[in-house]
Order: structure tokens, then C-alpha cells, then sequence
């Protein structure tokens, strides 16, 4: 029986965030924007769909006078994320 | 990237691959700590070499240098960590690492200034002394204070350290290789006279930091010019 994939990470900048995150503590919303090519807008809004589903923290504040907005993976955006590469497997092994 | 687009399942897997590269590779060390220490620590080496093996004084003790570095060393590292968009696990177990090795360091210079004065003192407690006394007799008995031999050999040692876990760590090799050579330096170190000891770590300096720090330097330089 295979898994069905998470519609929340099954989307391709959603898991491009995720999989950025996942290999370190925190980035800055300019760092994820620039690694994905993504426009800020698109972003903003993929970013708050994995806030919602509690997969990413996000910190905003100020620096130097200048809004920063931070990302952090939550551990249950570790685990789903492991659960999704699980079940990718899963469907490659078949494939 | 749009978030339309939808995926085959390898796709994904090819997705997940190179965003985790992409944070991997993202690591922007400057390198002007390291060609900082690299620099001060290897001239104040080879200046106390020179000093010692051709017996004179440039007037004023060349380590305040090491001293005076740590004030741009802490305006590069607040610099940095302005500028840095992202920070991995291995950073703050990484700045411990290298905080202890300063604290470690500054430890060996106190008990090198301190012990043999308190030394001194206990041993006269005793009832006893120690002196230099010549072989030939070509000298009278002088009396000693007693001093750690070999000193800077235990400086040799403490460089490699944290020279290798950042190495290790950050897979750098340069830093891997130069922390190997180190501990090779520092067992030579153990079987040469003193003044050779400072040569052995003006060397350890230079391959530790100086040449890493070069590398990490036009590493960050290129990274700079793409972002242009």
C-alpha cells in the first residue's frame, strides 16, 4: 500500500523550502527567495501555507532598521519531511 | 519556481537533492579571521625566533599584536554575523570551539607568567634552589627559576585543534591537512631547542590559517563576483 504523498509538500517551491531548511538552523526569507529564483510574492505566500501547517516557524524583526523575516523547520517539518522522502522512495522502487 | 508545477516523484527527489547542495555550498566564511590569525600569529613567531636566536630586542613584546587583533576580530565576526543569511547547526558548536581555544590559549600564557615565580617561591619554602651549572666550569652556578621547557610546543599542539574540527566539520581540507602537518610540527617541536620551537610555530600558523584563509578568502571573492 503506498502512501499518499503530502499535498502540502508536494508542490515544488513548498519543497524547495523545506528542503533548504532542513539542513540548517535558520534562514533568512532573502536567502530562500534567492536559492528558488522564487518572486517575493509567490514566496511570502508558500511560506505562510507551511506556517499554517506547522512545518516552518517564522520570525519577523528588525535589523539595522530593515524588516527580517527568518525561517525555521519545525520537528513536525522534520517529520514530515522524512515521511515524504520515505514514500518517494517507495514510489521510485515500483517505478 | 513556480508553485504550480506539478512534480513526478523524480522530479521531487531531484529537487530535495539540490536545494540541500544549494544550502550545503552556501557557507560564506570571509576568511579574514583566519588570514587575520594566520598573519599575527606567525609574525609574532618568527619575530621572537629572530629575537632569540640573533640576541636582540625590537623593544616591545611582539605577542601584544596577537593582544591588540582581537578588536578587528570582533568587529569582522559582528560584521559577519550581520551579513550571514543563514545559520547552520555546526555554527555556534563550531564558535565554542574556537572561543575555548582562545580562552585555552590565554590560560597557557597565564600559567607560563605565573608558575615559575609561584615555583620559585615554594621551592625556597623548602629549603632549596635550582642553578645552571656549567659542565666545564668555564661559568660560575647561576640560580634558576624554574621555567616549563619547551613551552611553545603546547601552543603548537593547541593550534592544531580546533584547526581540525573545523576541518573535519566543514570538510575543508585545506584547514584538515594544515591541522595533520601541525601535529607533525608539534612533535618535532618536542625534540628541537626552544628557539626552534617559535620557527615550528610561525609555520603551524601560516599552513593552520594563513593558507586556509587565502582559499576561504578567494573562495568568498568568487562567490561575491557571481552575485554581482
Amino acid at each position: 500500500m503506498f502512501k499518499e504523498l503530502d499535498p502540502i509538500l508536494h508542490s515544488q517551491l513548498r519543497l524547495a523550502v523545506v528542503s533548504l531548511l532542513i539542513g540548517v538552523k535558520e534562514a533568512e526569507f532573502t536567502f530562500i527567495r534567492e536559492k528558488t529564483n522564487a518572486t517575493a510574492g509567490n514566496l511570502s505566500v508558500q511560506v505562510q501555507k507551511l506556517k499554517d501547517a506547522g512545518y516552518i516557524e517564522v520570525t519577523k524583526q528588525f535589523k539595522d532598521n530593515y524588516p527580517q523575516t527568518t525561517c525555521k523547520i519545525t520537528p513536525k517539518g522534520i517529520e514530515a519531511f522524512e515521511a515524504y522522502v520515505q514514500a518517494l522512495q517507495q514510489y521510485l522502487k515500483v517505478g | 519556481m513556480s508553485d504550480e508545477k506539478k512534480m513526478t516523484e523524480q522530479e521531487s527527489l531531484d529537487l530535495i537533492t539540490n536545494m540541500i547542495q544549494k544550502a550545503k555550498s552556501s557557507y560564506h566564511d570571509t576568511g579574514i579571521g583566519s588570514l587575520l590569525w594566520g598573519t599575527v600569529v606567525s609574525i609574532a613567531s618568527f619575530v621572537s625566533y629572530f629575537e632569540r636566536t640573533y640576541d636582540f630586542s625590537i623593544g616591545f613584546d611582539i605577542w601584544l599584536i596577537v593582544l591588540a587583533a582581537i578588536i578587528p576580530q570582533i568587529i569582522f565576526s559582528i560584521r559577519e554575523k550581520k551579513a550571514n543569511q543563514v545559520k547552520k547547526y555546526e555554527d555556534d558548536a563550531l564558535n565554542s570551539v574556537w572561543l575555548v581555544f582562545g580562552l585555552s590559549i590565554f590560560a597557557l600564557n597565564f600559567y607560563q607568567i605565573v608558575v615559575p615565580g609561584v615555583t620559585s617561591k615554594f621551592i625556597q619554602e623548602d629549603g632549596w634552589q635550582m642553578t645552571k651549572h656549567y659542565l666545564d666550569g668555564s661559568k660560575p652556578d647561576e640560580v634558576l627559576i624554574p621555567f616549563p621547557p619547551s613551552f611553545y610546543s603546547l601552543l603548537i599542539l593547541l593550534y592544531a585543534f580546533p584547526t581540525l574540527v573545523t576541518g573535519v566539520v566543514k570538510k575543508f581540507k585545506p584547514m584538515l591537512f594544515g591541522a595533520v602537518i601541525t601535529y607533525g610540527l608539534f612533535i618535532g617541536s618536542c625534540f628541537t631547542r626552544s628557539e626552534y620551537d617559535w620557527l615550528l610555530g610561525g609555520v603551524a600558523a601560516i599552513i593552520c590559517w594563513f593558507i586556509p584563509g587565502i582559499i576561504l578568502r578567494r573562495k568568498y571573492l568568487a562567490q561575491q563576483k557571481k552575485h554581482v
